[in-house]
């Protein structure tokens, strides 16, 4: 008896690093903002604090805010833009890199640049890339004589989100594509061999073999990848700030602006739990999937 | 299946030390040598490679002050100046940090919440009104009694620093304001010879200037969304005579029809909407538009920029009504929490002395803020390019001071930008902003 509660001690010394980190590193932290979002701070009564709680009135602002249903709706048109475009394509360089032909490994490496390049970077040479009068992708398309007149990517509220999404996309495929060829990597050649013996053609392996079998890594590559594209912030914050007329703004940038542009602190610590609880949900719905599977 | 297990493991990690590491950017950089080019907020984060401004530690006993600031170009100015004063007494001991201007105004915040703030603060203008009311100033109004030198402030700037009942948090830098520069071989060629006055003239050139073969533009702005949208609004709005308390009139409406029908015509770009006061700056100077909204702090480094490709003229911005331009400059304040503040007050009264804020403004390229500075050299008045922003001064109004001004900042250059790219048109844009502005102003009116 005794040893076994020595042995539970141990077993919290083990864990106390790890839970006092999460206790004031990422706790405190959360609930402080939970309890601000609660209440009515911001630049007029900061000082006095005379602040009171007014319940769940900024939510109640928020949800009937224009500018905020037009960023809530934002926030998952460039999530579910940039996951299916990036997963499917993804996928496919997956595929296609999982063949051995020569110099595969290098270009896959060589791929993988988008993925280490800092944001900002990235979002500086996406708002070069669509310029109007200048930019490559225009200039691309009316020397090919697909459009007439240059299209105005970041200028037009139409137009801007695709291309946000477009240049996220070309971050997160190559961030697909490892994580989906190292699922692909665990096939053994066996299970290939034996449907080719079988007379299996690509169409019923992609099917009936790969897909199953990469179930979990595919899961996990949407749930990381939503996580990811959901809090998206630096991306827009450099490229577009959020406009034209906050027609690439989403629940980050949104949030951000509120509380250190306008110093509207509770109504920015309300769409930052907004912004939680979409992503908390989606990790309890992933927690949920994962226990099936391992079921 | 292992493998990708490991992967994902990695990836995890690396996002959570990536995560960890933006962290560390808040921490400021310590101040380097070089400077980048680029006005506004347009600035770039630098944080390696710095190092402290203080030389060897003659004075063990001074009183440490810490200053952070966001000057770029000017750096190198205001680190002789500190060390100048270092030198000449060993009671105060100035340290000066760089951190982006960005970044600056995020620690303001955080700070006003942890109380980890510098002794002095560096902070643009319009903002110093929220600042002072968030409790990141320090009111210095009585440490200022008896200080003669204070009634040769003009009033603008110096209105910048004070809250609703007059008390000083701070002083004023410097000062700039807005005018307009020409490509004159563009408007010679197509037959003029003298900039624009009035706005009838502006189109006129614009529409003779604009030359789509060659992406040339008539006339380039800044209309991005952020304060320096606003900023390069104002004197429009005021110069056909409405105001920001008045953004519902027809007046004011006139004066965003007037730059819609500018990009309307194509005589501007649609895309200023995402370009800041560098990237117009950039476009001119790199010979795509005839004409440019510009600034006091350009005129510094338009001749390098520029690099003898073409003549240029400045002129005051061509009016509707009456001449108009906006202030702009910066502000440094005493913080809340500073053990030195008498230190602080010090040394804020040795840098904007009549001969330091000569001294610092003729090389940082900005116009002083005393009355008596103004006097000490003839840069301001002989230079014609500076002596059109000096004659500027006197048409620029000041933006607020209102704590709330970022708001009312915020509805202005959203409306701007929704008539630009023809989402809304200049009555609706207007009759929206006024929705938002009208009753912040009512509640608190702009102090006078």
């Amino acid at each position: 008896m005794k040893m076994e509660a020595r042995k539970r001690l141990e077993g919290f010394a083990f864990i106390l690093p790890g839970f006092l980190y999460i206790v004031l590193i990422l706790g405190y932290p959360l609930l402080y903002n939970f309890v601000l979002s609660f209440k009515n701070m911001d630049v007029k009564n900061f000082k006095t604090a005379a602040s009171v709680f007014i319940g769940f009135k900024n939510y109640i602002f928020l949800f009937k805010d224009e500018t905020f249903q037009l960023v809530f709706k934002n926030t998952f048109v460039f999530t579910v833009g940039c996951l299916v475009f990036q997963f499917v394509i993804g996928f496919v360089f997956a595929l296609f890199f999982s063949k051995k032909f020569t110099l595969a490994g290098p270009i896959r490496g060589l791929i993988l640049i988008a993925y280490m390049m800092p944001m900002a970077v990235t979002a500086l040479l996406g708002k070069n890339i669509f310029g109007v009068s200048e930019g490559v992708v225009n200039d691309i398309l009316m020397k090919t004589g697909m459009i007439k007149e240059p299209v105005e990517w970041l200028v037009s509220t139409g137009t801007a989100m695709i291309a946000v999404i477009a240049v996220n996309c070309w971050v997160g495929i190559p961030f697909n594509m490892l994580l989906l060829t190292s699922g692909l990597t665990g096939i053994s050649d066996e299970i290939y061999d034996s449907a080719a013996v079988d007379g299996a053609n690509f169409r019923q392996r992609f099917f009936h073999i790969i897909l199953p079998l990469m179930r979990p890594a595919i899961l996990s590559v949407l749930m990381l990848g939503f996580i990811y594209t959901f809090k998206a912030f630096d991306l827009m914050f450099v490229m577009t700030s959020g406009g034209p007329l906050n027609a690439t703004d989403v629940l980050g940038t949104y949030a951000y602006n509120l509380s250190f542009t306008q110093y509207k602190f509770s109504l920015g610590a309300a769409s930052a739990i907004v912004l939680f609880i979409c992503l908390f949900a989606v990790g309890l719905f992933y927690l949920k999937l994962i226990s099936k599977e391992e079921d | 299946m292992k493998k990708f297990k490991k992967m994902l493991a990695f990836f995890m990690a690396f996002s959570l030390a990536a995560a960890m590491l933006a962290g560390c950017k808040s921490k400021p950089a310590q101040q380097g040598g070089d400077s980048t080019k680029g006005g506004g907020t347009e600035n770039t984060v630098k944080d390696g490679g710095a190092q402290k401004t203080d030389e060897a530690d003659s004075s063990q006993n001074a009183t440490e002050v810490s200053i952070w600031h966001y000057f770029e170009n000017e750096a190198d100015a205001l680190e002789k100046l500190v060390n100048d004063y270092n030198e000449m007494q060993d009671e105060i001991r100035i340290t000066c940090t760089y951190v982006s201007r960005e970044e600056l105004m995020k620690q303001y915040t955080i700070g006003a919440v942890s109380g980890e703030l510098p002794d002095i603060g560096m902070v643009d203008s319009p903002d110093m009104a929220s600042y002072i009311a968030l409790g990141v100033f320090e009111d210095i109004t009585e440490d200022l009694n008896g200080w003669e030198d204070l009634q040769y402030f003009y009033d603008g700037p110096l209105s910048s620093c004070k809250d609703a009942e007059g008390r000083i948090y701070g002083l004023p830098n410097n000062s700039n304001c807005l005018a307009l520069v020409c490509n004159m071989d563009l408007l010679n060629a197509a037959g003029y010879t003298k900039p624009p006055k009035t706005w009838d003239e502006l189109k006129e050139i614009a529409a003779a200037t604009t030359d789509p073969a060659d992406s040339v533009y008539g006339f380039a702005m800044c209309a991005i969304s952020n304060e320096e949208g606003t900023f390069q609004f104002i004197p429009w709005l005021y110069s056909a005579g409405a105001t920001v308390s008045t953004l519902g009139s027809e007046i004011a409406v006139k004066s965003l029809s007037f730059l819609t029908e500018l990009v309307n015509q194509g005589y501007m770009s649609k895309e200023v909407v995402n370009w800041s006061q560098g990237d117009a700056y950039n476009a001119f100077c790199a010979g795509k538009a005839a004409m440019l909204e510009t600034g006091t702090w350009q005129v510094s480094t338009i001749d390098a920029d520029v690099n003898g490709t073409f003549q240029y003229k400045y002129s005051l911005l061509p009016k509707d009504k009456e001449y108009s331009s906006v202030i702009g400059g910066e502000n440094f304040g005493v913080c809340v929490g500073s053990k030195a503040k008498d230190a602080c007050v010090e040394f804020l009264k040795y840098m904007q002395s009549a001969e330091n804020n000569a001294d610092w403004c003729e090389i940082a390229g900005k116009i002083p803020v005393r009355s008596d500075s103004a006097t000490l050299k003839d840069m301001w008045t002989e230079d014609e390019r500076y002596a059109v922003f000096t004659e500027g001064m006197n048409y620029a109004v000041a933006r607020g001071p209102h704590e709330e001004w970022p708001t009312i900042s915020e509805a202005v250059y959203s409306a701007v930008q929704s008539a630009l790219i023809g989402e809304k048109t200049p009555a609706d844009a207007m009759a929206g902003a006024a929705a938002i502005v009208d009753p912040i102003i009512a509640a608190n009116p702009i102090a006078k």
